[in-house]
């Protein structure tokens, strides 16, 4: 998923962030939070919407989800009664959601009729059409959009292919079609099919599809629990949080934050290459394919979509996984929180008792600027050298494929691939075995961890630095 | 000799809200224009973070940009 550029949209969901993160920092939250709408979004903001009320109303559903609540099963609830039960942990909840009221008639129509409209006699499309939403003006059909249910019923009955259909951005994003559109013409996603990659979420230019996060927990957890936690920074943190910041200078930072304790997640990451490692000349043995583990949204996928396949995926830990279960090991009350570009570890970590809460780079990023620290002004730095090149190159789309060539020396073949659309059709072929390796590593992401959704340089970028810092120790 | 400053701010406020990206931009500025600009980075431009990212371009300040803004101002006020 390349990264998109930051547009209007993004930067109010981040101007949100460092709102709801100044009022825990002053203990206003519960207190100020119904007013944050009223005064973040004015006349004069940028609007998608008919008016700032409905605009407002939005940004409620927002808030509700910066809180990790589900918006859906949230409807009735008041901000200040939900933002009174914080920080709660609730371990179930859907990660990825569509912000009814924002998606609400997508105004971006999916089915056009095109000059190709020959106006021939049979109107087929007219018949076709189960809501009568295609009406013939001056020879041409033409779709009502206030009707159309997007069945798509007309595209399939024009004799000359005259109407197109328009994929939303967000449904194109989605390269496992889990994103369909209800009779409301809203976007829904099918649980079944998501594996919350977050594509979707990056697509849709109204951000209407929004993930719900830990951040103000954390926050919370930071400030007025004041208990103890533990960062864990997954390998692609390199260069993530500005221009020439060392690791070591945000090693300091997150101590200054009020971090008791910061590890790389590299660290983890590298006993997982050696217990995969130990997998992998098994299968070599008995001539079958290791499918890797340590990317949650394509273990995912193999598990929704080809459950026969599922018997092949690493029974190895995630190297946040290995790494929170360590720390928890050395001191049980401090509580794990994984820093990554990730939404889909979110979904992982709801599923493990190691790992407390998930926030994204962008929403650390928010934390730090809330509490008035800025990197580039800081001087000082704290060594973090928890790990060596082979956790450090899982970062990016190749890495964990070079550790385990570099600790499986036997003769096999593996392959790499990142992209869910291009891991679907590879695992199509093993399960017709028609694959000739022994391993595959596979990441959701395009280049990796480091072309995450919550990535905040370039990939490029990012991969060169990863690199440096891999090679320094 | 370059005769045009640019000064992007690399603070956390501004990071945060896109100044990676404008660095980026210059980098794919049309070489003629880009001998022109000695470019310099500053950890925070007159307190301007709530209206991030910032830049200063001859002196002068310029908020809330986004690459595009960026290459209108270099171009409307270049020496
Ligand atoms: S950090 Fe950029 S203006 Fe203050």
């Amino acid at each position: 998923m390349s990264r998109n550029t930051i547009s209007e949209v993004i930067k109010l969901k981040r101007r949100l962030y460092i709102e709801l993160l100044r009022l825990v920092k002053t203990g206003k939250l519960v207190e100020e939070i119904s007013n944050l709408s009223q005064k973040m979004i004015t006349k004069e903001s940028p609007r998608y919407r008919c008016c700032e009320f409905k605009e407002r109303a939005i940004f409620d559903q927002r808030i509700k989800a910066v809180m990790g609540f589900n918006i859906a099963s949230n409807k009735d609830k008041s901000l200040e009664e939900l933002a009174e039960s914080l920080p709660r942990q609730e371990k179930k909840r859907n990660i990825v959601e569509v912000i009814d009221t924002a998606c609400d008639s997508c105004p971006i129509d999916k089915y056009i009729v095109t000059d190709a409209c020959r106006n021939c006699v049979a109107h087929k499309c007219v018949n076709a059409c189960p809501v009568n939403a295609i009406v013939i003006i001056q020879n041409k059909a033409y779709i009502d959009q206030d009707k159309c249910v997007e069945c798509g019923k007309c595209a399939g009955a024009c004799s000359y292919n005259a109407i197109l259909e328009n994929q939303r951005p967000c449904s194109r994003a989605c390269e496992l079609d889990a994103i369909s559109s209800d009779s409301n013409r809203q976007a829904k996603i099918d649980r079944e099919k998501c594996v919350s990659c977050g594509s979707c979420i990056t697509a849709c230019p109204f951000g209407a599809i929004t993930e719900t996060g830990d951040l103000i927990q954390v926050a919370l957890e930071l400030f007025s629990e004041k208990n103890s936690l533990a960062a864990m920074l997954a390998p692609s943190f390199v260069g993530q949080f500005g221009y020439q910041q060392s690791p070591a200078k945000i090693k300091y930072a997150l101590k200054k934050l009020g971090f008791e304790e910061v590890r790389e997640v590299a660290a983890g990451a590298e006993i997982t290459a050696a217990a995969e490692s130990k997998e992998l000349k098994e299968k070599i043995m008995e001539e079958k394919t290791l499918l890797s583990s340590c990317c949650p949204a394509f273990k995912r996928m193999v598990l929704n979509e080809f459950e026969s396949l599922s018997c092949l995926i690493s029974n190895t830990d995630s190297p946040m996984a290995v790494t929170a279960k360590k720390i928890k090991n050395e001191n049980n009350k401090l509580k794990t929180i994984f820093i990554g570009p990730c939404t889909a570890k979110k979904e992982e970590a709801l599923q493990n008792e190691n790992v407390d809460y998930v926030i994204t780079f962008e929403e650390l990023l928010a934390l730090f600027t809330a509490h008035n620290i800025n990197l580039a002004a800081i001087e000082k730095g704290e060594k973090l050298e928890d790990a060596g090149v082979l956790g450090r190159q899982f970062a990016y789309a190749g890495g964990l494929q070079k550790s385990l060539q570099e600790l499986v020396t036997d003769n096999y073949n593996s392959k790499q691939i990142d992209g869910l659309g291009r891991l679907k059709k590879e695992l199509y072929l093993i399960k017709a075995k028609k694959n000739n390796y022994n391993f595959l590593e596979g990441m959701a992401c395009v280049g990796g961890c480091i072309g995450g959704p919550s990535a905040m340089i370039s990939e490029k970028a990012a991969k060169k630095l990863v690199q440096n810092f891999a090679d320094s120790n | 000799m370059p005769k045009n400053t640019l000064k992007i701010c690399i603070g956390t406020p501004c990071h945060l809200m896109g100044a990676s990206e404008l660095l980026e931009s210059i980098a794919e500025l049309d070489q003629s224009l880009r001998d022109k600009i000695d470019l310099k980075t500053s950890h925070c431009i007159d307190d301007c973070c709530e209206q991030a990212p910032v830049v200063e371009f001859n002196g002068k300040i310029y908020q809330d940009l986004n690459p595009e803004k960026l290459y209108k101002i270099i171009r409307n006020n270049i020496r």
